[in-house]
């Protein structure tokens, strides 16, 4: 099979494309807004783009499997439900602990349970996810009907205001979460994950237990919505039962820009992590550059259309001119 | 070390086994030869347990064993360098080799450094024989065929095998990769390694093997070591001279041909497989294409039928015409029953109905004239002697020659002037098969032009009027009048002996 | 696997009879009044109606197969809804118009889902969700958060009123529209078409098929449809606001999957989905007259959802 130079490079590196149309928006911020380097700066778009960082990044290792979850942004729901109302504004500390933790393990159960119907009741990742979705949705709303309650404000605090050596706090969490997918892709784990997305027919053949790596992906997608709620729920400190709807598309999108196919068993989280900052950066671009309120969100989603297409165009016009 | 007895399997309407056998010894190689459709493939997968057996005994070192599955069999130490690849694209090299199996460090992590160290070793074992920035980084996607059969190959001896089988192996591979997998071979045996070898490649069974079993229909007809074996004997054994059985179509004459009108003329045709291929056929002719099993012939009719992009001339009643989608070939009266039944001629939970008409629903106007529709797949299905429950039923409930039946009869309805026919018979039982042949019989008597592609050599030569017979991309032989026999077409596609152009 | 001795899209039907037969029996349920029933009965069949049209280009979509599904309808459907609303704007002359503006915007919209799927092979999902965003997005551009307008009385009269002997007007477009859709699909060269690609794309395209013109054609359809579905929404309403197609997503595809309509594509019926959009209205309007809120509704359209697609949707095994 003979490949282009472009399709080489895009296999070898998959975050090539994002690398590039990160340079772009960066570049473009900066120019908007000169103090972006800036800790404070730095700090305050960092924490806003951490949430949608942490779900990307479990969106991107359900897809790495072959799958897709669309219930991540229900799951951000739920936690963040369950954290407004079950921690309080005045709520101690220690409470607080025990309720995200709590809240890492309704995470986990929700992705259990889609995994449970995509792998091993071999249903339709789409349309079971889209589902069960709608379920979380409910669930959050039956927890917190109306927005209200929150977290104190100590507690937002500490996620909103700490730097370390001039680095906000989200990029140690991005660092933690880099190092541990480092060596997660150096066990046997890491590598049946890949074959199973790859080919799961001829994993199978070899030996990899496909349905068992399957469900793993939406217990981790499930645990990174989790923390994605968590993040959330920091950052704004308060609950809303409906916070979490955007991020479902923009996971989807984060991981996709990110260089990981629909089609599975390529890809990384490096490039989705990328993909979500792309996301928050061109929100930023688009507010900076003084596009009137209206038209925000609309060139916001024409222009994902268009990160979204870039890749197929120009294959496209690879083959009309090969 | 490992005895095959009395093996026999049936898929459906078809016995691929009736009565094999097999012996072969540790540090052996044993080649399994025989005609396309003798149930080679059938046995090693017996042997490597993809496939359950109906009956007969596996002895491995003497004690009586089944496995459930290929991994058992590998347990066993069986190892099988699969035709279909077993590797995943996206992974590289080492990591599909060592797929299952890593090296660790401190008991979770892959220790790639051994893991390379030893993709390294076994890669050196072909060194030279493959582009030189193949590294056990490289991802497999990015590979040629050959360097993936390499690599399957590495694939299937990294677990150390004490049974090597090797189904059609070198068919993707070039002469010096071959030769080096032979003197590997040779090495292996040196170590006790049993080797079964599946050729098409009659010269490199003379080369490598040790011994022979030869299966006809199913049936293991003769045994024996290679020292005392002649090509010719062999190639006698797999296909007697017979008479072609339920084939009973009178050939027409190279002179006769040669009065009738060209209706399609090929120019050197070429595609990613097809190498500048040439021909012209005659109408009402029945054009056989013989040659190795493979993507070649297949190619060659989808690229007529515009389902495959070429670079080339084809003339059809000397006009040039140059189909991009076989909607426009369809229009020509052009028609192809295409190889895969299930996967390219069916729609397999519709109707027979609707699968006897979807390429002609434009034909029956808005709305669709249904009572119009209904009888003309009526009058095809009574035609071909259609056995089913109804038009209604779905193409799923219908038996392998009855569903090959509706891929037929859905272009016959629209009355094709070109058949293209790629492998039709294959699966098919034998009293099925006799009426496709007096199906195409009949349709060339009434001026219908057909060119078909089997894997079935007795039938090829019982129903062509010429035949062509590829090798390497290329018309390598053509066989007509005298010339056209069994032994011609087999000595011809395994390249013992070249027969000129009469 | 198990085999449904009943065909889906019959089970629905009567799902759909028994679910009203139980909501007779609530506290406030039409008991044995007969009259109460009838009246209820045709009330519940009018409020499917714009569920059950909204969700037709949703189940040719589906049937197109590859994947296939179209979640830019809620979105479309806001988007006609207010356009229908501001062009009207009371006249009963711009209503023909109006119509043909929705057509055509809801059509454009799936064409470019249908080329962005077939051209550039983005998965529909991604492709029809981020087109979701562009259509809300565009939607805020036009009503700047102000929607002025109002719907004719002609549409009121032919939509929310009594037509003939008591019966909605609504009711009778969809008796007119599923008898099309019937035609389209089975007595259409079209129709005939969208099963094949949707069962073998391959076996498609070497029987003379163009797939992805087919592909094209179908999304654009499906936006189209979803056009109609905001049109007849605002008509029944008489007032709009920006997230008034939302709430029909979900069941939009719901009603496809309880219709019986594989997900996975090839086969499947309008009479199906119109079920389907009974069951789910149903439901809802159950979940209602027991008081419970949005949020249990939503769980219980979940798992409707979920158990259909367990029942239906199972894919083969690694083992043959």
């Amino acid at each position: 099979m003979k490949q282009s130079r472009w399709q080489q490079a895009t296999y070898r590196h998959p975050y090539l494309f994002a690398l590039l149309l990160l340079v772009v928006a960066f570049t473009a911020n900066l120019l908007l807004q000169p103090n972006l380097l800036e800790p404070t700066t730095l700090n305050s778009n960092m924490r806003v783009f951490l949430p949608l960082i942490l779900v990307a990044i479990g969106q991107a290792i359900v897809m790495i499997g072959g799958g897709i979850d669309i219930s991540v942004g229900s799951i951000v729901s739920v936690v963040n439900a369950l954290l407004a109302t079950q921690i309080g504004l005045s709520g101690d500390l220690g409470t607080a602990g025990v309720v995200m933790g709590a809240a890492l393990f309704v995470g986990m159960g929700a992705g259990a349970l889609n995994g449970l119907f995509v792998a091993y009741l071999r249903l339709q990742p789409i349309i079971t996810t889209f589902a069960t979705s709608f379920i979380y949705a409910g669930l959050a709303l039956f927890i917190l009907p109306n927005p209200g309650g929150g977290v104190p404000s100590r507690l937002t605090a500490f996620y909103r205001e700490t730097i370390i050596l001039w680095l906000p706090l989200a990029f140690y969490i991005i660092a933690l979460i880099l190092v541990a997918w480092g060596i997660v892709r150096q066990t046997r784990y890491g590598r049946y994950l890949y074959a199973v997305g790859g080919k799961a027919d001829a994993a199978y053949e070899t030996g990899v237990p496909v349905q068992a790596v399957q469900f793993s992906t939406y217990v981790i997608s499930g645990l990174m919505a989790a923390l994605g709620g968590i993040a959330m729920t920091l950052l704004t400190g308060s609950g809303n039962a409906q916070v979490g709807d955007p991020l479902t598309l923009s996971s989807i999108t984060a991981a996709v820009i990110g260089g990981t196919p629909l089609t599975g068993g390529a890809g990384g989280i490096a490039g989705p992590i990328i993909g979500a900052v792309i996301l928050g950066l061109i929100r930023n671009i688009i507010s900076f550059a003084g596009v009137a309120t209206w038209w925000q969100t609309f060139v916001n989603a024409a222009i994902i259309v268009l990160a979204l297409a870039m890749p197929g165009i120009i294959r496209l016009v690879r083959r009309r001119n090969g | 070390m490992l005895a095959v007895r009395n093996v026999a399997k049936r898929y459906g309407a078809v016995q691929a086994l009736t009565d094999a056998h097999l012996e072969i010894d540790a540090g052996e190689t044993l080649a399994l030869i025989g005609a396309n459709g003798s149930g080679k493939s059938t046995l090693s997968k017996v042997i490597n347990g993809v496939v359950a057996p109906d009956g007969g005994q596996l002895l491995l070192d003497g004690r009586s064993v089944r496995f459930e599955s290929p991994h058992a069999a590998k347990d066993a130490g069986i190892s099988t360098v699969f035709q279909e690849l077993s590797l995943i694209p996206q992974m590289t090299v080492a990591e599909n080799i060592w797929l299952t199996r890593e090296p660790l460090r401190r008991g979770f992590l892959v220790n790639h450094r051994i893991e390379r160290q030893r993709t390294e070793a076994l890669l050196s074992l072909f060194a030279g024989t493959f582009r030189a920035d193949l590294t056990p980084d490289t991802p497999v996607a990015a590979l040629l065929p050959d360097e993936r059969q390499i690599v399957e190959i590495l694939k299937a001896i990294s677990v150390n095998p004490r049974l090597l089988i090797l189904d059609e192996a070198t068919a993707s591979l070039d002469s010096r990769q071959v030769q080096r997998l032979f003197d590997l071979i040779g090495q292996w045996k040196t170590q006790g390694i049993a080797i079964i070898f599946i050729s098409h490649r009659m010269t490199e069974i003379e080369q490598i093997a040790d011994r022979y079993s030869v299966l006809r229909n199913g049936q293991t007809v003769g045994e024996g070591t290679m020292k005392n074996a002649a090509a010719g004997d062999l190639v006698a054994l797999m296909a007697p001279e017979t008479s072609g059985g339920a084939i009973d179509r009178r050939r027409l004459s190279p002179d006769d041909l040669a009065t009738r009108r060209v209706v399609l003329q090929i120019d050197d045709l070429r595609t990613s497989v097809l190498r500048g291929v040439s021909m012209q056929v005659h109408e009402g002719e029945l054009l056989g294409i013989g040659g190795l099993k493979g993507q070649v012939q297949r190619d060659l009719l989808l690229a007529i039928f515009g389902g495959v992009p070429y670079n080339g001339r084809i003339l059809l009643d000397n006009q040039p015409v140059h189909f991009t989608h076989p909607r426009q070939a369809m229009k020509q009266g052009v028609a192809l029953v295409p190889g895969d039944r299930a996967g390219e001629g069916l729609l397999s939970i519709r109707s027979i109905l609707e699968n006897l008409l979807i390429p002609s629903w434009r034909d029956y106007g808005f709305p669709l004239r249904m009572k119009r529709a209904r009888q003309h797949a009526d009058a095809i299905a009574t035609r071909l002697d259609l056995k089913m429950a109804g038009l209604d039923a779905p193409v799923s409930a219908l038996s392998g020659g009855n569903a090959q039946k509706v891929v037929i009869g859905k272009w016959l309805l629209r009355n094709p002037r070109i058949l293209l026919l790629d492998d039709p018979t294959k699966g098919i039982d034998i009293a099925t098969k006799a009426e496709f042949y007096r199906l195409l019989t009949r349709l060339c008597d009434e001026g219908t032009t057909v060119i078909l592609y089997s894997s079935d050599d007795e039938e090829l030569i019982g129903l062509s009027d010429r035949l062509l017979v590829m090798h390497d991309g290329r018309i390598s032989s053509e066989l007509a009048g005298a010339s056209l026999t069994t032994a011609n077409l087999v000595a011809a596609s395994l390249g013992v002996a070249r027969r000129e152009t009469p | 696997m198990k085999r449904l001795t009943i065909s889906p899209p019959l089970a629905a039907v009567l799902l759909a009879i028994a679910l009203f037969l139980l909501s007779g029996f609530l506290p406030n349920g039409f008991g044995g009044n007969l009259d109460v029933a009838t009246a209820q009965a045709i009330n519940i069949v009018r409020l499917s109606v714009f569920l059950g049209i909204i969700a037709a280009g949703q189940t040719l979509v589906i049937i197109s197969g590859g994947e296939g599904i179209d979640l830019s309808t809620g979105a479309v459907v806001t988007l006609t809804a207010i356009l229908t609303y501001t062009i009207v704007n009371g006249r009963n002359e711009q209503v023909l118009p109006a119509l043909l503006a929705v057509l055509v915007v809801g059509g454009l919209i799936g064409l470019i889902n249908g080329a962005g799927v077939a051209f550039l092979s983005i998965s529909p999902l991604v492709m029809t969700l981020s087109m979701a965003g562009v259509v809300s997005g565009s939607i805020l551009v036009i009503t700047q958060g102000n929607v002025s307008g109002a719907v004719a009385p002609v549409m009121t009269q032919l939509i929310a009123r009594p037509v003939l002997l008591g019966i909605p007007g609504a009711i009778l477009i969809w008796a007119v529209f599923a008898a099309l859709m019937w035609l389209l699909l089975e007595r259409t060269a079209f129709g005939k078409h969208l099963f094949a690609i949707g069962t073998n794309r391959t076996t498609a395209r070497l029987s003379g098929i163009n797939v992805t013109g087919m592909i094209i054609g179908t999304y654009a359809l499906s936006g189209m449809l979803a056009g109609l579905g905001g049109f007849l929404v605002v008509g029944n309403t008489g007032v709009v606001h920006i997230r008034i197609g939302d709430p029909f997503l979900f069941p939009s595809i719901a009603a496809v999957a309880v219709g019986g309509t594989l997900l996975t594509g090839g086969k499947g019926s309008y009479f199906g989905t119109m079920a389907g959009a009974l069951v789910l209205t149903l439901i809802t309007s159950l979940l209602t007259t027991m008081q419970m809120q949005e949020s249990v509704r939503r769980m219980v359209l979940g798992a409707t959802l979920l158990t259909m697609i367990a029942l239906y949707g199972r894919q083969r095994g690694f083992r043959q």
